[in-house]
């Protein structure tokens, strides 16, 4: 089957393919996620390079261990529990907790930042909404690289990637009542970080 | 979408955090998983062979018609051409005769049934009480036979035995 054969095929069906060692069928999981991904991770860890290493040495576990999921969960539930245990703990390991959209944290000169700096996606707006658009999104990745890290990935889950209370609890290995608690504290803390954006 | 369950305030930001753009990785990102997979050969061409298959996609379940077991007839037919080759070089070569060779084979492969045939033929010509005698003669003989088998490993361990108590007594 073609790589563009999969464009109506469920993550479960995939998954049926890459279990029989299809290539392509690897490649479209990890074009189907390579993005949320990374953007989950490099919103908690705030550096491309390390994102970038945390990423791949998930998409590698997940799909070295293809044969042992389990199709009653959803793929993508799966996939961002390793992101997220992987990132955690490299977290712990780094104690990494600083702030910079604009590139790494460890980076000194022009060219290193401009090295580590992020690729944003357009959504097709005008320049001038595209600059708001930038100005907000900046703030917003500002307000949320000041949480702590166990917040950031539950904020993330349930806003962005509009993931269920259950579910995030699931992904993080929290109780439910610890997962509530968390958004609802990472809600507080945003809303007074970016008391001037309102 | 999500449900709202959180205050008015914090509606805009949420709207803000749902239209924080997805971030990219390197471009050659894919390749680098891809070769990290241990269970990926890199000559694999999987397009091609599962190519083969008739699948069909039904309320996500998947039914592959199972291809002819085309390696194992190629196999047998291959083995099947050698033997003959083999066989039609050896009659060649070594002159065996063809026919001689087919009787052996039936001659080991029937010898039951042709004793059996045998012996009701020559019931025929020669009668009942010939073949009895002839038979009664040849069990007479395998007595016999085992008679002088027994005596002789008999008359063997005597020998030994004697000569065992005779090294001892001379020690």
């Amino acid at each position: 089957m073609p790589a563009r054969a999969y464009t109506d095929v469920s993550d479960q069906q995939v998954v049926v393919f890459a279990q029989e060692g299809r290539e392509d069928a690897y490649r479209e999981l990890i074009k189907r996620y390579e993005r949320p991904v990374f953007s989950l991770i490099y919103r908690m860890v705030r550096d491309k390079e390390t994102a970038e290493d945390l990423a791949q040495e998930t998409f590698i576990k997940v799909l070295n261990n293809i044969d042992r999921y389990r199709p009653e969960f959803k793929f993508s539930s799966w996939l961002f529990k390793i992101a997220n245990n992987i990132t955690i703990d490299h977290l712990r390991r780094r104690q990494v907790d600083t702030i910079s959209i604009e590139g790494s944290p460890t980076a000194i000169t022009a060219e290193s930042v401009r090295a580590t700096a992020v690729t944003v996606t357009s959504g097709g707006e005008s320049p001038l909404e595209e600059l708001e658009s930038r100005e907000l999104g900046a703030e917003i990745e500002k307000a949320i690289a000041r949480l702590r890290p166990e917040y950031r990935a539950c904020i993330i889950l349930r806003h962005v990637e509009d993931y269920s209370y259950d579910e995030i609890a699931e992904i993080v290995k929290l109780p439910l009542g610890t997962v509530k608690t968390y958004i609802h504290r990472a809600r507080q803390e945003l809303r007074q970080y970016l008391g001037d954006l309102r | 979408m999500i449900e709202h369950d959180f205050d008015e305030e914090f509606v805009p930001i949420a709207a803000e955090l749902q239209r924080l753009p997805y971030l990219s990785p390197s471009r050659d990102f894919a390749d680098r998983v891809i070769a990290g997979i241990d269970r990926l050969q890199p000559a694999e061409v999987a397009p091609i062979a599962v190519a083969r298959h008739l699948e069909l996609h039904r309320g996500g379940q998947q039914a592959v018609v199972q291809r002819r077991p085309i390696g194992i007839l190629r196999a047998t037919g291959r083995a099947t051409a050698g033997v003959a080759l083999i066989a039609a070089a050896a009659f060649m070569f070594f002159e065996v005769d063809l026919l001689t060779a087919i009787l052996s084979a039936a001659v080991t492969q029937y010898a039951f049934a042709i004793a059996t045939v045998g012996t009701q033929i020559g019931a025929l010509v020669l009668g009942s009480q010939t073949i009895a005698y002839l038979q009664a003669g040849a069990i007479q003989a395998v007595i016999l036979y085992v008679v002088l088998a027994v005596g002789l490993i008999s008359g063997y361990g005597a020998i030994r035995t004697a000569a065992q108590i005779a090294r001892r007594r001379a020690a």
